[in-house]
């Protein structure tokens, strides 16, 4: 039976006064959860996520989007939970769509008690205002259904009163019962017209009205041409019409249309699946602290930059901010693509939409809704999604000509017909009208770039322009910025070495428990990479622009020593002469020489691996850089890069690209969006790095959200895979169209099998674009 | 062969009411979920 004893789920003070009943183990602390919940008990707050139940006083009706259910069973078991409490009824958990609905009673129960309840089942549960809209596209998609289902049953329907007139040798029908069948004919194909073809119609209707001239009008006008023939054969078997009452071809032709809508409409929705999962993400009310020093749940959208709140594992981040206690595993990948849980230590910045997954996190709230970084990748991903690419652009201006010109064929053909009869002359008319249709056309381009463009969402780059993902791949060069690019804002130790006799270990680990102390960039390079756990520094000073000195000794505090770590004039030692061109850092004991650090900037760890898929794939790769010679040139040994330019100032670097484009390459530039913005403008394609700028400041064409660079090969292979996918589309409706039109003309194409084929054209475009909704593997 | 003037239009308004039928299966919400309901018979309560 029930999981949750009802009578104390049902009592909202006893389970706040129990945190015994919520999950223990991996989900520490469990009070945090109720008083998270027991904000939405609020009335102000039902609005969000509930409406009133119409001709039900007092019942509201609530949206939940449920977290971890699997399969079917998964759905029925929340399905009963929530059934199981009181006060609830009309539940209602889709197991596809990982939703549920409920109506309840706030005299007898509270939100805050269902989620109780579906977490201790094993779930989560998130209230789901935006579900609300959801409920009406679900209305639409089951319209859509029913026209579908209706088109389907009359065309079987229809067609067994067609196949006496078929079957029978002539005379072997009366003709009272062929008018039968006629009148039943006419009565079934009605709901068809009526119902079924609606949406073509107010489409045609909307375009004639604006004087365009859209792909919906040949199809409506050829359904009203037909059936209007037949109805005119049926009650007046004398008219010239006589020969032709062919029911049957309108309800299989809108039939197969309509399927290849609905078909369409449901590839379409998983492409847009991904958009949708990361507008879902934000948590709708958060723990935040009080004057009192105690943390309350309050709405997320009453935080303001400056409060402190409260993050539970498996919670996430409402806000932007920066950790200030505890240190967690955070899930970024929806917004960054970066598979990996990352760590985030106090200080590190969290953003809103990602998962805190291990610890509880105290938060520093920086910026909130529409500033967030979350904000504005929606908000980017849904302006992209918009815009037309030239190509489609193109489209649309030959589809209306195009669109002409089948109404012009289909009325030269009735006109050729006509001494044939004119029953025969409409039959072939309509046949073009259906058969031509430029939705394969129109849909090629898009389809293909929006699926092309999800996918590389989802890998951790935002397209910012659709064209530009068809520019992307006819790249053939690849110039990478230095710093801030292929290098990570820090300092990295690249090697140290200490004289003979003394432990090299040791003297690592003595040298990174002083930089502990420091927060200069050398010294947490050091730090970062001699944690050493057993030492501990006391009485250190740092001296500015010099080093360190100060106490270092075992935990246990033997071994202590004194020791200085800087600069080798700072430590006072004879330091062994090294030609070294790099940054260095040495440790001594005052008069001895224990070690020597040499350090550089940090290469993003991917940065060897991108150069050589970019390579691999045919492409030049060049590293452009403000910087000196030998640092520009070690770090192009580094990445594996063959051509470096140093000292370039910013007109310099612009005059290379350009001169490289006169050349006739086509070039991208990788930058980091801050400094570069001119480079990035004048290069083909552009990339900035998401990190550093506002990304609705970044002048780029892409962005990296990932800051991972191995993301740049897969996009232009993503972008060659979409353009290989646009030209096998475009091809496959040229071809269709050409083969399709002449034998319509002449009259070898009968109406059913015109809207089987235009039907069957645009679902093939679609599936074959839908290939594109996943990166290619990487190499 | 005069049967047919009665069973042809009792199969039109059949097949009227079958399309009321789905309908009314479509606003149940009877396609959505397949698998869900097939479940529900193993689940225990």
């Amino acid at each position: 039976m029930s999981t949750a004893p009802p009578s104390v789920l049902g009592n909202l003070g006893a389970m706040q006064a129990s945190p015994s009943l919520l999950p223990t183990g991996s989900m520490p602390p469990a009070p945090g959860h109720a008083a998270a919940w027991a904000a939405l008990d609020e009335p102000a707050e039902w609005e969000g996520f509930s409406r009133p139940v119409a001709g039900r006083e007092g019942w509201w009706e609530s949206y939940l989007a449920i977290d971890g259910m699997h399969c079917a069973a998964c759905a029925l078991t929340v399905e009963e939970v929530l059934n199981n409490l009181p006060g609830v009824e009309a539940v209602h958990v889709n197991g596809v769509t990982a939703t549920a609905r409920l109506q309840w009673r706030p005299q007898a129960t509270r939100p805050s008690a269902w989620m109780a309840a579906v977490r201790k089942a094993g779930y989560g549960a998130l209230p789901a205002g935006d579900l609300m809209l959801a409920g009406r596209r679900m209305q639409a998609q089951r319209v859509m259904l029913w026209r579908w289902l209706v088109a389907g049953f009359c065309m079987m329907q229809v067609m067994m009163y067609a196949a006496p007139a078929y079957l029978a040798s002539a005379g072997e029908i009366t003709p009272d019962i062929q008018a039968l069948l006629g009148w039943a004919s006419w009565v079934l194909t009605l709901p068809v017209l009526l119902f079924s073809c609606w949406p073509f119609f107010s489409a045609a209707l909307r375009d004639v009205r604006q004087l365009r001239i859209g792909m919906d009008v040949p199809v409506a006008l050829g359904v009203l041409i037909a059936f209007g023939a037949s109805t005119a054969a049926t009650f007046d078997p004398g008219s010239p019409w006589g020969g032709y009452a062919s029911y049957d071809a309108v309800p299989m032709f809108v039939f197969f249309l309509l399927s290849g809508r609905l078909l369409e409409q449901r590839l379409r929705d998983r492409t847009a699946g991904a958009l949708e999962a990361l507008m879902r993400r934000l948590p709708d009310s958060v723990e935040r602290q009080d004057a009192d020093g105690s943390f309350r749940a309050v709405a997320v959208r009453r935080l303001v930059a400056g409060d402190l709140i409260r993050v539970l594992p498996g919670q996430a981040f409402p806000a932007d901010g920066a950790v200030e206690t505890g240190e967690s595993r955070v899930d970024q990948s929806l917004l960054t693509g970066e598979s990996r849980p990352l760590l985030r230590r106090v200080g590190d910045g969290v953003i809103a939409g990602s998962h805190n997954l291990t610890s509880v996190l105290l938060v520093r709230v920086q910026r909130v809704g529409p500033q967030t970084r979350y904000a504005e990748i929606v908000a980017l991903m849904e302006q992209a999604s918009v815009e037309k690419p030239g190509l489609v652009q193109l489209v649309d201006r030959i589809a209306s000509p195009f669109l002409i010109a089948v109404l012009l064929a289909s009325a030269a053909a009735a006109v050729w017909w006509w001494p044939f009869g004119p029953a025969h002359a409409m039959a072939v008319a309509v046949s073009v009208l259906i058969v031509t249709c430029p939705c394969a056309l129109s849909l090629a381009t898009p389809a293909a770039m929006l699926a092309g463009a999800g996918a590389l969402a989802r890998g951790g780059v935002l397209v910012r322009k659709l064209q530009a993902l068809e520019s992307c791949a006819g790249i053939d060069t690849v110039v990478f910025d230095k710093t801030g690019t292929l290098t990570e804002d820090r300092m990295d130790v690249i090697m140290a070495h200490t004289p003979v006799g003394v432990n090299r270990d040791e003297a690592c680990d003595m040298a990174g428990a002083l930089a502990r102390h420091s927060l200069h960039p050398v010294s947490r390079a050091i730090a970062a990479r001699f944690p050493a756990p057993g030492w501990v520094a006391s009485e250190v000073e740092e001296v500015a622009g010099r080093g360190l000195r100060g106490k270092v000794a075992r935990l246990d505090g033997s071994g202590q020593q004194y020791l200085w770590l800087g600069s080798a004039s700072f430590c006072g030692a004879p330091v062994p002469g090294r030609g070294a061109p790099l940054l260095q850092a040495h440790l001594s004991d005052g008069e001895h020489y224990l070690a020597g650090f040499e350090l550089d900037e940090a290469i993003r760890p991917d940065a060897a691996r991108a150069v050589s898929s970019l390579l691999e794939l045919g492409i030049r790769v060049q590293l452009l850089s403000g910087d000196t010679g030998q640092a520009v040139a070690h770090l192009a040994r580094r990445a594996g890069i063959e051509w470096c330019f140093a000292e370039c100032k910013p007109e310099v670097k612009l005059e290379h690209v350009r001169r490289l484009q006169r050349e006739g390459h086509r070039v991208m530039m990788v930058g980091d969006g801050m400094n570069d913005g001119p480079v990035l403008a004048v290069a083909d394609v552009s990339m900035a790095m998401g990190e550093a700028v506002p990304l609705a400041q970044a002048k780029a064409d892409f962005i990296m959200t990932g800051n991972r660079l191995l993301t740049v090969p897969a996009l232009l292979v993503q972008a060659r895979r979409t353009r290989t996918i646009v030209r096998q589309n475009l091809l496959w409706a040229a071809i269709y169209n050409a083969a399709c039109v002449p034998l319509a003309i002449v009259g070898y194409m009968p109406i059913w099998l015109a809207g089987f084929g235009m039907a069957a054209s645009s679902l093939l475009v679609v599936a074959n674009s839908a290939r594109l909704a996943r990166l290619a593997p990487e190499q | 062969m005069d049967i047919l003037f009665l069973l042809i239009p009792l199969s039109v308004v059949l097949a009227l009411l079958i399309i009321g039928a789905l309908g009314w299966a479509v606003w149940r919400g009877q396609f959505e979920a397949l698998e869900q309901e097939a479940e529900r018979i193993l689940h225990t309560d």
